[in-house]
């Protein structure tokens, strides 16, 4: 009983920390990465995805979108090919003021991001 | 045994935990029909509503179903994923999809005809609804709940005297419904039936910062409302129609469509095509963008279309009949370009109609045309001001028309907007300046 116990706790903890590589912090419209544990350019990354981001949508749809490999609006799958395809659209995006080399560390985070996620 | 006891008292719990956690929906999922029901903010499809982005012009031309990624189409159990089982199979969307606009106008006009230059009295409210069954067919519903004074239609802004304290008696009417049977038989071409604006411009009527509908490509009109036997027609009026259109090589529109006019056999036909170079293509796809080098591509996008319709109309007997029938056609070409923040369209018709006046006698046919350029620009994140500024130019039954509208829009939540125009219009009657400042609120 002791075994099933313990393979259930095993279980339940795998299932709730299916994302335990990236530590979230708060809910909803509060939710952000803790990012102690980012290498050093993914943490500069991920100030600029923090500060630009959030100017027209939440982060909590970005780490969603992340967390789930679906991009919650649209339903379609997030992956790599997504991240360059939103990156270019926040690029052409005539209100995100985002310049190129912004969009292409936010991609290279989201990335790193999936990767994580993945593990 | 007590041991087992509270180990399976501990075991329950846990396992219930479990199942659960791996039952849960893993994210959400897109439902039908815009901003409510995708849960997301008017600036998706839209810079100032109801002004589309080229998002919003992919959706609108996806048959309002979310614009997908390119090459994985999603298959139908993966859309029934996180809905309602019943009403998926239904077909019906899980909120109801309608939405209201009411709009507040104020007109300042020096020239009004009674002397009372600032009218209060129009205003307007609009039920709208939109969506897709299942995605497979689309529909869309434009209902005027109620509406009082012009300064919305096609002839407000150059009539001075319909802009003055004479609002015309409340009259509810279907401005658009239709539906769209998307993706016939699993082709790229999709069937539109119902009373709609034909697809021949670039942009829908509604498609505009400001509402002031734009003389070309198609609210030119030949006749007067104001001339005795005439008809104000214009190509942007809905129309009892049925259209077949299709996007091809995800940068080609291709639209035609016959129209059913009252009191004739004969139909009206018409046809459009646009081109898109760069930006957003027609199925909502980003452009390939190198982010590591610069192009100038990487901003620009220009749509290029063109379009063409033929008919007749005629003066009603009584019995409904249309009589003393005027053959007349259109055609245009068109250019949006979009870099950046700036926003530049131009657009310019002529035709022909061979009896504008209905004359029983002595039919006169006239050539006219109308030529229009727009360009506007964007501030703010999200887009919350545009500035525009429209020359346009018509020359009809009544001469030669210039107009000069410089414009400001400002939308402080995405769903409220305050605009203000300023609408010179050089005419063969004279010169008439209207101010028009309107409030517009969805929800």
């Amino acid at each position: 009983m002791k075994k099933l116990l313990i393979t259930l706790l095993l279980v339940s903890l795998s299932a709730t920390a299916a994302h335990a590589g990236l530590k979230v912090i708060g809910k909803g419209d509060n939710m952000r990465l803790d990012p102690s544990n980012f290498p050093p350019q993914m943490k500069a990354n991920y100030e600029i995805v923090r500060v630009r981001c959030v100017k027209c949508h939440t982060l909590e749809r970005t780490i969603v979108a992340v967390q789930t490999g679906v991009a919650p609006i649209s339903g379609q799958p997030f992956d790599r090919n997504a991240t360059k395809a939103y990156g270019v659209k926040m690029l052409r995006k005539p209100d995100s003021n985002m310049s190129k080399p912004e969009v292409k560390a936010s991609v290279e985070l989201l990335n790193y991001l999936l990767s994580e996620a993945e593990r | 045994m007590s041991s087992r006891k509270s180990s399976l008292v501990l075991a329950l719990p846990l396992l219930a935990l479990t199942l659960l956690q791996l039952s849960l929906p893993k994210g959400a999922h897109a439902i039908p029909a815009f901003s409510r029901q995708f849960k997301t903010e008017c600036s998706t499809c839209h810079t100032i509503y109801p002004e589309l982005n080229e998002f919003g012009d992919a959706f609108l031309k996806n048959g309002y179903v979310y614009p997908g990624k390119p090459g994985e189409a999603v298959q139908p159990a993966d859309k029934k994923e996180g809905k309602i089982e019943g009403l998926w199979l239904s077909g019906l969307p899980e909120l109801l999809p309608v939405s209201f606009t009411g709009t507040l106008d104020v007109a300042y006009n020096n020239d009004a005809f009674d002397g009372n230059k600032v009218d209060l009295s129009t205003r307007s409210l609009r039920l709208q609804a939109g969506g897709a069954f299942r995605d497979v067919a689309g529909f869309f519903l434009t209902y005027n709940l109620y509406s009082q004074g012009t300064q919305t239609s096609a002839t407000a802004s150059s009539s001075p005297a319909s802009n003055a304290n004479t609002p015309p008696s409340n009259s509810p009417d279907i401005y658009e419904m239709y539906a769209i049977w998307r993706h016939a038989f699993g082709t790229p071409i999709n069937f539109r039936i119902g009373r709609m604006e034909p697809k021949l411009s670039l942009w829908k009527k509604s498609n505009r910062v400001i509402l002031t509908p734009s003389y070309a490509s198609t609210a030119y009109t030949v006749g007067s409302s104001f001339s005795q036997g005439s008809t104000p027609f214009s190509l942007d009026a809905p129309e009892d129609a049925l259209e077949v259109n299709a996007v091809l090589g995800n940068r080609v529109f291709l639209a035609g469509g016959v129209v059913d006019r009252n009191g004739q056999k004969n139909k009206d036909g018409y046809g459009h095509i646009s081109v898109k170079l760069g930006g957003t293509d027609f199925l909502g796809h980003e452009p390939e963008i190198d982010l590591e080098s610069d192009s100038v591509w990487d901003y620009l996008s220009l749509t290029l279309g063109g379009f063409g319709y033929a008919g007749s109309n005629g003066k009603f007997n009584d019995r409904g009949v249309a009589q003393f029938k005027n053959e007349f056609y259109r055609a245009g070409a068109e250019a949006d370009l979009l870099y950046k923040r700036f926003h530049l369209k131009g657009s310019g018709a002529f035709g022909r109609d061979d009896n504008p006046t209905f004359s029983s006698t002595a039919p006169t046919p006239i050539d006219s045309k109308a030529y229009a350029v727009e360009g506007e620009y964007m501030f703010g994140a999200p887009v919350n001001l545009i500035t525009l500024f429209r020359y346009e130019y018509q020359k009809d039954l009544n001469g030669r028309t210039r107009r000069y509208i410089p414009a400001v829009s400002y939308a402080p939540l995405q769903n409220t907007k305050v605009s203000l125009e300023y609408i010179f219009t050089d005419a063969p009657s004279g010169i008439q300046r209207l101010t028009l400042a309107s409030l517009a609120i969805s929800f």
